[in-house]
């Protein structure tokens, strides 16, 4: 019987062994130390899918997918690479498959140009709209940075890209979406404040400056 | 942001925020940060987009045990995966992209070699053989290098050789000939040997090159120069197609001391294109040789002496007579060495190459029709004849490799095609 739960994060691990030593172990066959790499990479995978597209029923089936997947390669695993990487490198693969199915799936026509969560909650809301502005290679760098933390290195090797470009990329989308957010920040603080004046003022101002 | 003014790029104050600058630029960015307001403010404009970006969680709300998950381990079996990979079919393996280029490079690699190697082996035998055999033969009265020699025994039987390493040919039409060039080489040797053992011992070698406009007259003063200085051919070469100058090739041996004179006379057959002379001093090498073999002549002596004055057991004396075997062995080998290298002394080498300076000539009168149809038909005659023969030499040569190779890979062969034709039809 599996025994995992998204309670047990990677921080609370007392005694904790590498990522590539439990791959490893488990491709020597133990159950229990997949089991940890499903602890600790069931959440953040989630998150990554949970991001970039609709449903939540559909990011959590991927992020099985990705495991499935991981069981079903593990004979061939060489600790060339970091665990994360590989699974992010699984991931990504599982989600330009997806997208290319919506892709195709899709009427003619009605295809949104990148997905948006009418579910999200309405306090991150403003920051996928914000997200959306951005180019999407810059968008996916500035995610896999901010939301699965990955390094420069890493994301190069995910993206195929070089270092520099990622973090040229990098620093281009956070001036970016700095911009993007402080206006929607000032409207959001000023319609606290119950001056709808000034709300509107703003919201003009911003606009014609982005 | 003037970079006089902040030697900190703002570029470089996000790779600090995000842990990746070197520790040298960390240090440096951290000085900076606590004196420079506006990089202050720019690092907490990324602060702030960093937090903003955090408010959007995405955390898994159902249970955690996962449906898919499960079932995929139980099927994996990792305690025994290891041995599924050991059973995993030859198909399996196959199929894998990579795999199936590796191994349709192993089999081009073995039939390559199979087939290469013998063809190789042998086109290089013939070569040899057509080499050897299409140089013009010297006279068997005259002596030739040890080289050819072994190539030519190989072509004539009745050709040997004496101790000297000298060539002759059967009879007594050989020492007559000798006897005609003037002194005999066995002469020549005990001259330097016994009237010259202090003096330097060179091997002397000179390569010379002319151009002729008289080719024929050249070679027969190129003969007369070598009965004058008690010399004889070594090796030679004549050849030339239609349509180009005549070249002559030869190697000769003249006495050591009339090398000089040998080289003057024939300088002037014709015009000097290249010349160089070279000697090597083999004077320590045959005072060792001849302590070696002094030596083992020595040993030699007391085994005899001792084979023939004691008694004693069978296996003794049996030993004694293997030893003394041995030492003549070495005694004989020694010996055959000492005596090539004072031919070597005694007689110089020559390698004279003369081309002629040929003029072409304006063909006048082409070939009629008529001849010009008939050579084409025997060409085309002969080309096909060669291309038959060719192709049932080749069948004759390869076909059995050919035929078990093919029974070996039909197989193979036939499920990469099944296999390339599903591909391309999915």
């Amino acid at each position: 019987m599996l025994r995992v739960g998204n309670n047990v994060a990677p921080t609370t691990t007392t005694t904790m062994i590498s990522d590539e030593a439990l791959m490893l172990e488990f491709q020597g066959g133990s159950h229990p130390a997949f089991e940890q790499l499903f602890a600790r990479y069931r959440g953040p995978l989630y998150g990554f899918f949970r991001r970039r597209l609709n449903g939540d029923q559909r990011a959590e089936d991927l992020t099985q997918e990705t495991f499935v997947a991981v069981i079903r390669a593990s004979a061939r695993y060489e600790p060339r690479a970091l665990v994360r990487t590989y699974l992010y490198s699984i991931a990504m693969n599982l989600l330009a498959a997806e997208r290319r199915k919506q892709f195709r799936d899709s009427p003619p026509g009605e295809l949104a140009p990148e997905p948006v969560t009418n579910d999200a909650p309405d306090a991150a809301l403003w920051i996928r709209q914000a997200l959306e502005k951005l180019d999407d290679s810059e968008r996916e760098i500035l995610m896999l940075r901010e939301y699965e933390q990955l390094s420069y290195a890493e994301i190069a090797e995910l993206m195929k890209l070089p270092v520099n470009t990622v973090r040229s990329r990098l620093f281009r989308s956070r001036m970016a979406l700095k911009v993007y957010l402080e206006p929607t920040q000032k409207v959001s603080r000023a319609i606290a404040a119950g001056d709808e004046t000034e709300s509107v003022k703003l919201t003009r101002a911003e606009g014609e400056a982005i | 942001m003037n970079k006089i003014m902040h030697p900190i790029e703002p570029e470089e104050l996000m790779a600090y925020l995000d842990g990746e600058l070197t520790a040298n630029r960390t240090t440096a960015t951290a000085a900076h940060l606590g004196e420079c307001a506006e990089c202050q403010r720019i690092v907490a404009g990324f602060r702030g987009v960093s937090q903003n970006l955090k408010t959007w969680e995405a955390k898994p709300s159902k249970p955690a045990t996962p449906p898919a998950i499960a079932p995929a381990l139980a099927e994996d079996r990792p305690a025994s995966r290891n041995v599924f990979a050991q059973r995993r079919s030859w198909r399996k393996v196959f199929d894998r992209g990579w795999a199936r280029f590796a191994w349709m490079g192993a089999v081009a690699a073995i039939l390559l070699l199979t087939i290469g190697i013998p063809t190789l082996h042998r086109h290089a035998t013939l070569h040899e053989f057509s080499r050897v055999a299409l140089s013009p033969t010297p006279p068997s009265s005259l002596p030739v290098n040890g080289r050819n020699f072994q190539q030519l025994t190989k072509l004539s039987p009745g050709v040997a050789a004496d101790s000297n390493g000298l060539f002759h040919g059967q009879g007594d039409h050989a020492e007559a000939s000798l006897s005609v060039n003037g002194q005999p080489a066995a002469d020549q040797q005990s001259k330097v040997l016994n009237g010259a053992m202090l003096a330097p011992m060179i091997i002397r070698t000179a390569d010379l090159s002319l151009i002729t406009k008289e080719f024929d007259k050249a070679r027969a003063n190129l003969e007369g120069i070598l009965k004058r200085h008690r010399g004889y051919v070594g090796e030679l070469k004549a050849g030339g197609s239609t349509g180009s100058g005549r070249t002559l090739n030869a190697t000769l041996r003249v006495p050591s001391d009339q090398l000089d004179a040998t080289l003057t006379e024939v300088k002037t057959l014709g015009r000097i294109e290249s010349e160089s002379q070279s000697g090597q001093d083999v004077t320590s090498q045959y005072v060792d040789l001849q302590a070696r073999l002094s030596n083992a002549r020595n040993t030699e002596q007391r085994l005899t002496d001792l084979l023939r004055n004691r008694t004693g057991k069978l296996s003794d004396v049996l030993e004694v007579e293997q030893e003394l075997d041995r030492v003549r062995g070495e005694i004989e080998q020694m010996e055959a060495e000492r005596k090539n290298m004072s031919n070597q002394i005694s007689y110089a080498t020559l390698n004279a190459t003369i081309a002629e300076d040929y003029k072409a000539q304006l063909q006048v009168v082409p070939p009629s029709t008529s001849t010009r149809l008939s050579n084409a038909a025997v060409e085309g005659y002969r080309s096909m004849a060669d291309g038959v023969v060719s192709l049932a030499l080749f069948l004759l040569s390869n076909g059995p490799s050919l035929l078990l190779w093919g029974a070996l890979l039909f197989l193979p062969a036939r499920l990469v095609w099944k296999k390339v034709r599903r591909s391309f039809a999915a």
